[in-house]
């Protein structure tokens, strides 16, 4: 009986790569009917590069859980930061005086590591005032175009909702003694 | 028609203005680490511009797609390679500038 339900484990586990994999097969083609504009003959390239890129991205990147509806929310919220972003620094850019007060800080993370503080690196980039420098154990070190703005809570915004998006819930309290629970 | 040409050249010259200004920043910036807010930033918005001025004018949501498509892989491409030279700098020991 044990054995049984051990090897029905290992073939739900066997199943979900399975799935994943699928799942990644039907995006990267997707990408490619896009990049190519539909063209049929493309496919003698691109169902070899569909099926290597698969492979190397089941090595690189571990299955990872994400929320549509979260996903679909976080558009508007990055084209409106990215906006804003663009704006902030252009004008800094044009100014004679060059507005700035540049400064360094250390964002203690919450997310577990993975793909999802990868993302939350990335997006940081991309919004306005902030570019993530190091992304270290537990803290993302920041740099920030003007320190006299409240960055922190943004960061903190910004978490929530990656989290979200990620299907991962942030324990509440000091955000390094949970990070030491995490890892 | 022409609604879609004056929405599409206003999209257009927005894009090229953001890609001048973020080019104005990284000659006018003063260390690596703000020159790479400039570039990030501003041309992240300047491409999203262009790829919303060229998609408004494109004849099948294939290309909309593709368009779409290149703004995310260059967003992607542009805050990795910041990440990395910000990372790097640090690791040599240069100083963000302070006023």
């Amino acid at each position: 009986m044990s054995r049984l339900s051990s090897k029905s484990w290992l073939n739900d586990l066997m199943n979900i790569h399975f799935r994943i994999a699928w799942f990644r097969v039907v995006a990267f083609a997707f990408m490619w009917v896009m990049l190519t504009e539909g063209s049929v003959n493309s496919w003698l390239v691109g169902a070899p590069i569909v099926l290597v890129a698969t492979l190397i991205s089941m090595v690189l990147v571990s299955p990872f859980s994400c929320s549509v509806i979260h996903s679909v929310r976080f558009v508007p919220f990055f084209i409106w930061n990215s906006l804003r972003g663009g704006a902030n620094v252009a004008w800094c850019a044009l100014n004679p005086k060059i507005p700035i007060a540049p400064g360094l800080i250390d964002f203690p993370l919450r997310l577990p590591p993975g793909i999802s503080r990868v993302f939350m690196a990335n997006t940081v980039s991309l919004l306005p005032g902030t570019l993530s420098v190091n992304l270290g154990k537990n803290h993302l070190k920041v740099h920030v175009l003007d320190t006299r703005k409240n960055v922190l809570s943004e960061l903190m915004t910004l978490e929530k909702i990656v989290a979200k998006m990620f299907n991962i819930s942030l324990h509440d309290g000091k955000g390094d003694e949970c990070n030491e629970n995490i890892l | 028609m022409t609604l879609i040409n004056v929405l599409s050249s206003i999209l257009l010259f927005t894009g090229g203005a953001f890609f001048l200004a973020g080019t104005l920043g990284l000659l006018r910036f003063p260390d690596v680490y703000t020159r790479l807010h400039a570039l990030t930033k501003a041309d992240n918005v300047g491409l999203g511009m262009v790829v919303a001025g060229l998609a408004v004018q494109a004849q099948s949501w294939v290309i909309v797609g593709k368009l779409l498509l290149i703004w995310a892989f260059v967003m992607l491409a542009s805050a990795t390679t910041s990440h990395l030279i910000a990372r790097r700098a640090l690791q040599r020991g240069i100083k963000p500038w302070k006023r």
